[in-house]
């Protein structure tokens, strides 16, 4: 009895101890690629979820699919093909600072243009009610008719799109060149665009910490500085793990 | 064979070489001068540093062909096999976000309608939306701003030969004064033949002037051409999500 008794205890610890050993074999550990790069993406479809759920806009840049698209609630209303994806990082004397860990990990908010799109919109005062004295400032005839988009903005290359977190998207034409800017801005653009690179590299103004760079068309990246709307969000997928 | 006299080397690179000399000559000249050698130094040292500093990027390859988005046939691990679910889970609670039936997308900047139904494009059409303009009423001081609102609405009624209610800004706008009787302020057939009601007094309607359809003229509305509001009319029921951006 007491043999049987010990035998069936040695068989009970040799199985606690091959469960035991077996045990950090299937466990999920830091060092799984294929389990991080899984909880990298459910971590990323998680924060594009609650994205959609909000009622801001974003762009989807997808890194690895070439696209950027103009999103709301999920459903992306503009697709943009992109010919090429950069991302990258202020150097200094040929030494660059690393963007820390998972940095494209979160969602970044409250983009804007830079440069600046400019409006100028048309103030009208109403022309006094038939029978009274003319207002004095009322405009004297009827508002001109509007430019379109085409007409009224001009569009830099590259232009910026710059998030809150110090992470801005660049955007340039494929072929170069802006719309309906002269050379002289063209080359203004060239030359603040150096000087402001240099002065991000140096810690200096802007503390920018990672610049994603997509070409677009030209026709492309035109209608996405024209139309962008306001404190847009930004979300990158499929950017290769480092 | 060649039959052309043989040229000496020397002689034909006389004046090259005489240049490479004189050029040889006149850099030692300098180089033999401190300061300059100094210059030179400082400005090849500033020049190699300017050149290191700024951006320094890379290139995101595409995906190799072999690359499948499918899940592998068994997951390394129970957490991976947690994971790859919930994924999926994810990734289709996001594909449900597209409007399965029709759905309407306007791009209020460059004055163009979509109208979708899945992913696939109906019809696309010029429209105009708000013109932005300010209008300021001289006596009474209000002001009004016309721009077609952003965010994604529904259409929430639909209306065949709609009447337009004109609202104050109407008048104030064409200098008239601003009718007591409800009755006055109704206009007949400037809308077209259809207005889908997407709120906040909003619509998407015909207009009397085609012509200046893909130009930003509007008080806010949308205004569409007869011929594709007709299809929009056709196939938008109640209940048709809008996107405006």
């Amino acid at each position: 009895m007491r043999a049987r008794d010990l035998l069936f205890l040695f068989a009970l610890a040799a199985l606690v101890a091959t469960r035991g050993a077996a045990a950090p074999a299937s466990a999920p550990t830091a060092d799984d690629p294929e389990t991080a790069r899984l909880r990298g993406q459910v971590e990323r479809l998680r924060h594009e979820r609650d994205l959609a759920s909000g009622k801001g806009f974003y762009l989807r840049l997808d890194a690895s699919g070439r696209r950027l698209s103009l999103t709301l609630q999920g459903v992306a209303l503009d697709d943009y093909p992109a010919s090429g994806v950069e991302w990258g990082v202020p150097e200094v004397l040929f030494v660059n600072r690393g963007p820390g860990a998972d940095w494209d990990a979160m969602p970044f908010s409250k983009g804007r243009l830079e440069p600046e799109r400019e409006r100028d919109r048309l103030e009208v005062v109403a022309p006094a009610p038939a029978g009274k004295t003319p207002e004095p400032e009322a405009s004297p005839s009827p508002p001109p008719v509007p430019k379109s988009a085409e007409e009224t903005y001009s569009v830099p290359s590259p232009y910026r799109i710059v998030f809150a977190e110090r992470v801005s998207l660049e955007v340039r034409s494929k072929g170069g060149g802006g719309r309906n800017r002269s050379a002289v801005q063209r080359l203004a653009d060239a030359i603040r665009l150096r000087l402001a690179d240099l002065a991000t590299a140096l810690g200096l103004g802007a503390k920018e910490r990672v610049r994603l760079r997509v070409t677009l068309e030209a026709d492309d990246a035109a209608s996405l500085y024209r139309s962008l709307p306001p404190d847009v969000g930004l979300i990158v997928v499929g950017l290769p793990p480092r | 064979m060649s039959t052309e006299p043989e040229v000496p080397e020397g002689a034909r690179e006389g004046p090259a070489l005489s240049i490479a000399r004189r050029v040889a000559a006149t850099t030692g000249a300098l180089l033999r001068n401190r300061g300059v050698r100094v210059a030179a130094a400082s400005t090849a040292l500033f020049l190699l540093a300017l050149a290191g500093t700024g951006w320094d990027f890379r290139a995101v390859a595409p995906p190799a062909a072999d690359v499948s988005v499918s899940p592998p046939a068994k997951p390394a691990s129970r957490e991976a096999a947690r994971l790859l679910a919930e994924r999926q889970r994810l990734e289709a609670a996001l594909r449900r976000k597209v409007p399965r039936g029709t759905w309407i997308v306007i791009d209020q900047t460059h004055n163009r309608l979509r109208l979708m139904k899945g992913e696939e494009t109906v019809l696309e059409a010029p429209c105009s939306a708000g013109s932005g303009m300010v209008l300021k009423e001289g006596s009474g001081g209000r002001v009004w701003v016309f721009d077609t609102p952003r965010g994604r609405f529904e259409v929430l009624s639909r209306l065949a030969n709609p009447v337009w209610r004109k609202p104050d800004w109407a008048f104030v706008e064409e200098g008239e004064a601003i009718p007591k009787d409800p009755g006055d302020r109704l206009e007949y057939g400037s809308l077209g033949e259809y207005a889908l009601y997407f709120g906040n007094g909003y619509m998407i309607h015909g207009t009397l002037y085609e012509r200046l359809l893909g130009r930003p003229v509007s008080h806010g509305c949308i205004r569409l051409g007869r011929e594709p509001l007709r299809e929009v009319w056709r196939l938008a029921p109640l209940g048709t999500p809008v996107y405006i951006y």
